[in-house]
């Protein structure tokens, strides 16, 4: 056969179609290259082979540099038109003169000896050795290792990089390469020997030139690209650094088609653009990975120099998407542009697979991926940022863990502080927002990054200045998104208990900035962005247990005896008793009921704050009357239901508990008009703000005037929120929520036997009744019978209600309610903020009257807060909005 | 970072100025050191080499003075001020670092990454 193959292609340049057939044989060629030092001049020659075939050859001006290892050839996958896939011949190249192109440069390019040369090497496949023409056969892979002669291995030339099958690269167009007959030259290559890598830089169209081969000696072969040849990829002879970029997979040529179309990549870095290109292999053309994300592709071409265009990757079959060992390994490379690519191609791989994150974890990516987040260039931690963002998102805690026992959260507030990339900023503050809603982390973020985000972020963000300069009027708060995440992943810590409550606390700044964020957006009346959720979240959670856990605390404490006393002795006056004996605000109409509640109340009412020697920063600003407006400000405006919950359990916070503070802003809520805000959002179509805002009533009509207030005002509203089978517009709200409303129904009632009478004309008793014996829910039937009881110990009332028709089996209706209940609400009341206190009266552990509400008894969820279960309920679920989203790896 | 006696150390290292903070009547610097030849070395976590005496950085404080700066822990300590302190004892260096009347201290610090990162860029 080899002699057929000379005839064929001994006719010269026309040949080439001849050539077509003979690929095939080209299979299992050893060949050896050789390395010729070059055959310096190109010249037609006339060589006449062995066989006596003429030949006209074009020389090869040969000056290969390198030397070009034995390769085996393996079968060659013909192309569709039965050359072999593997492209290798560029050698092949032009029968035609391009003389000249061959010497192009030094060896460098592969000139393919032209026919002659080509020739000879395809007879070198065939175990012809033609003189001359090994040397042709420019190794043009300088030095790759292993490029033999092309023709035999194809496959490992392809895999040297160096063959590129020529036709990788035909960009199409130009580069004909040599012979006019364009198909030769790709025959030729595919008879392999040709040089591969023809690195069809640059060939410039130009069809005389034939010189496909030009190539220049990339050390791999730039070819790489095409090179994937045919489908063996076996061996990929790899360069040592690139692994992956190097396999080539001979996918037959698909090319074939075009002769070389070498790429047209002029760049005579190509070989390491090879390196930088996430290789393409197409084993098969299916890259395992990279099928749907043609997209992708986009993010990697970002390569230095040149990158394969989306076209080329689409069409070239010879690249092989790399796989996520590849990938990882990338990360590692000394290249930076590698690195940063590899980064965002995992960017990429990674958004909202859950697979491939843990396999990223099983690889021991995340560790380098922190590794590189130290890395002085931009684009390498830029990426390698936004890779962690995506892997850190997500149900699976394991990731996030992941990254920080690898000490990644230290890093990101390492590269926070350093970087001044606004891009940059928000990939770490998402990635710290993503890592801050899994718990066993929160503590750790504070550890490292509490003060370091509220320098950095915080404060610069909200305009609030420490020291305030007289003459600039205050700064209004940037709301970016840089912020945004900041506050989202502070508002998870924050629900980390009371430690981390402490440490927010005391954070130099941090209240002081939030609280003046959230003045300019009512300010501006920009209450609904995500950003003054997240800070009214902070904020409420700091507040939570104020009372109790600021420094200092214990000397605001109100004497309970004392309290209760007044409490005690106000409890039957009515509200309407005369004149304005609370006279100093005189003012508020609705609220100003004139009451006689005693003198505490009066107290309250004009109770000084202790003198301030200067104004309150810090924490103190938590408690201070200020917020309440702030807040109720907030409640006003807002319409976002996370918001308004928050701002409401802000409010309920602060005004539970028995301390001095929590008294004062009872009052102040009254005198700011707060009481019928809170009362309107009664209506509110949304379960949680409902609760919280039922929570906070209950709390607040702890001060004695606020229940008269709200006993009158709210009281429908409250019964309208209870769930009746009549009413069809009844809202279908929770368990939850009707519990606490009914607490808070019980909690108005008690000690005033005015309000249970509103309550009674409200027709909240047939809803009350049904509750208590038909629903599903324990705890609702439960705290509606407390209810009940409750209306049934004013014995005055007794007669309204039985000529309404209700009679004391109504009333006592759940049987062993009294003491089992007791019982358990004794416990669970500790548990379960929403019950009532139970049966104070029956409780003896509680000395003292019944209006003494007895907040201890709660236990830390009594009133005063969200329970902690709900608050971490609430706090997941933020915790999963909160979690910031993937994104694509930038592009461009 | 092995040392051997008498032979000169060489070490990738990188420059670190902190700006010590003024608290009152204190110059806090904001980290811990460990190690010194009077030291047990084989405490030290950070250390490549168990026999290495030197100062290691132990602890930084979060947004401190040697944080800003870009002192991490683990690091290891070369030179202060161009005093060395590669071979002084704990109570040496100690001194060395919170002299009242410096408020600036230039270290040179070296880390195993940064002797990675230069071997990878001269790989490449």
């Amino acid at each position: 056969m080899p002699a057929e193959l000379k005839q064929e292609q001994s006719p010269s340049n026309q040949t080439s179609i001849a050539m077509m057939q003979e690929p095939q044989e080209m299979v299992e060629e050893t060949v050896t290259v050789e390395e010729d030092p070059g055959t310096p001049t190109s010249h037609v020659s006339i060589v006449t082979s062995e066989d006596g075939t003429t030949r006209r050859t074009e020389t090869k001006v040969t000056k290969m540099v390198k030397t070009v290892t034995t390769r085996t050839v393996r079968q060659v996958p013909l192309g569709p038109d039965g050359l072999p896939s593997m492209d290798g011949s560029s050698p092949m190249g032009s029968y035609t003169d391009s003389i000249d192109r061959r010497y192009m440069k030094n060896g460098e390019r592969y000139i393919t000896p032209q026919a002659s040369s080509t020739l000879t090497r395809s007879y070198n496949n065939y175990n012809d050795s033609y003189p001359e023409s090994h040397e042709g056969q420019y190794r043009p892979y300088i030095g790759h290792d292993g490029y033999g002669d092309l023709s035999d291995n194809y496959g490992s030339l392809s895999r040297g990089v160096n063959y590129r099958p020529r036709y990788a690269y035909v960009p199409g167009n130009s580069y004909r390469p040599d012979d006019g007959s364009f198909t030769l030259p790709s025959r030729r290559d595919n008879y392999g020997p040709v040089a591969q890598p023809q690195v069809p830089v640059g060939s410039n169209v130009d069809l005389n030139r034939s010189q496909p081969e030009r190539f220049q000696p990339e050390p791999y072969g730039l070819e790489d690209d095409n090179r994937s040849l045919g489908v063996d990829d076996e061996g990929y002879e790899l360069d040592p650094d690139y692994s992956t970029v190097n396999r080539r997979t001979s996918a037959g040529v698909p090319e074939r088609g075009r002769p070389h179309k070498g790429r047209g990549y002029d760049d005579p870095i190509e070989t390491e653009m090879v390196e930088e290109r996430i290789p393409y292999l197409h084993g098969g053309y299916a890259a395992p990975l990279a099928q749907p994300e043609r997209g992708s592709m986009a993010s990697i071409d970002r390569l230095g120099k040149r990158s394969p265009s989306i076209d080329s990757i689409r069409k070239d079959p010879r690249w092989r998407d790399p796989d996520l060992p590849e990938v990882i390994a990338m990360l590692s490379h000394p290249i930076d542009p590698v690195k940063s690519n590899a980064a965002a191609y995992l960017q990429h791989l990674c958004y909202e697979n859950d697979k491939i994150k843990k396999d990223v974890r099983h690889l021991k990516g995340i560790p380098i991926l922190v590794g590189l987040l130290d890395h002085p260039k931009p684009e390498v931690h830029r990426k390698a940022c936004g890779a962690l963002r995506n892997i850190s998102y997500g149900k699976d805690n394991e990731n996030k863990v992941a990254i920080k026992n690898c000490d990644g959260i230290p890093a990101l507030i390492r590269l926070l502080r350093k970087t001044n990339d606004m891009e940059v900023r928000e990939l770490i503050t998402g990635t710290l927002w993503n890592l801050s809603s899994y718990e066993p982390l929160k503590m750790v973020i504070i550890n490292h990054g509490l003060q370091t985000l509220t320098n950095e972020v915080i404060i610069p963000h909200s305009g609030w200045e420490s020291e305030p300069n007289e003459d600039s009027k205050p700064r209004d708060a940037e709301w970016t998104t840089v912020f945004k995440n900041t506050s989202g992943c502070l508002r998870n810590v924050s629900s980390d208990g009371a430690e981390a409550r402490r440490r927010l606390r005391e954070c130099d700044g941090l209240v002081d900035a939030l609280l003046h964020a959230l003045q300019s957006a009512v300010g501006k009346k920009d209450t609904d962005n995500k950003s003054v959720e997240n800070c009214v979240c902070i904020m409420r959670n700091l507040s939570y247990h104020v009372h109790k856990e600021v420094p200092g605390a214990d000397k605001y404490q109100e004497l309970d005896a004392s309290q209760t006393t007044s409490m005690g002795g106000s409890q039957k006056k009515k509200k309407d008793d005369a004149g304005c004996f609370g006279g100093k605000k005189a003012k508020e109409e609705w609220f100003n009921q004139g009451k006689k509640n005693g003198d505490l109340d009066r107290n309250f009412d004009t109770l000084d704050l202790p003198k301030r020697s200067e104004a309150a920063k810090g924490f103190e600003l938590l408690y201070q009357p200020d917020v309440v407006r702030l807040y109720l400000s907030i409640l006003t405006e807002s319409q976002n239901f996370n918001t308004l919950e928050a701002a409401a359990g802000a409010l309920q916070n602060l005004s539970a508990g028995n301390w001095m503070w929590s008294t004062y802003i009872r009052a102040t809520v009254r005198k700011e008009r707060g009481l019928p805000v809170l009362v309107e959002l009664l209506q509110s179509d949304s379960d949680k703000v409902v609760r919280a805002v039922s929570i906070a009533l209950r709390n607040l009509s702890m001060d004695r005037r606020n229940k008269d207030l709200i006993g009158s005002y709210a009281m429908g509203e409250l019964v309208r929120n209870l769930p009746s089978r009549q009413q069809r517009s009844a809202k279908n709200l929770e368990e939850d929520t009707v519990v606490a409303v009914l607490n808070t129904i019980h909690e108005i009632i008690t000690d005033s036997s005015e309000n249970a009478r509103s309550l009674i004309q409200t027709q909240g008793i047939q809803k009350l009744v049904a509750i208590s014996k038909s629903s599903q829910s324990p705890r609702e039937t439960k705290a509606a019978s407390h209810v009940l009881q409750m209306i049934w110990s004013y014995k005055e009332l007794r007669n309204a209600l039985q000529k309404d028709g209700w009679n004391k089996s109504h009333f006592q209706s759940v049987s062993a309610t009294p003491k089992g209940s007791k019982g358990i609400a004794g416990r669970s009341g500790y548990d379960d903020s929403t019950l009532p206190l139970v049966d104070k009266s029956q409780d003896n552990e509680k000395a003292g009257s019944r209006d003494m509400i007895p907040m201890d008894e709660l236990g830390p969820d009594g009133y005063s807060t969200i329970d902690h279960r709900d608050k971490e309920r609430k706090y997941k679920t933020s915790d999963n909005t909160g979690d910031a989203s993937e994104k694509e790896p930038l592009k461009g | 970072m092995s040392y051997v006696p008498g032979q000169p150390v060489t070490a990738v290292v990188q420059r670190i100025e902190i700006h010590k903070l003024r608290q009152g009547d204190n110059l806090i610097l904001g980290f811990s050191i460990g190690g010194g030849i009077d030291q047990d070395p084989t405490q030290n976590p950070f250390s490549e080499d168990k026999t290495d005496k030197g100062i290691y950085v132990t602890r930084v404080t979060e947004g401190g003075p040697a944080e800003v700066a870009g002192l991490q822990i683990g690091d290891k300590i070369m030179q202060v001020n161009g005093w060395d302190m590669t071979m002084v004892t704990h109570d040496q260096a100690r001194k060395r670092l919170t002299k009242r009347n410096e408020e600036v201290v230039r270290l040179l610090v070296t880390r195993q990454s940064l002797q990675k990162a230069v071997q990878q860029s001269m790989m490449s």
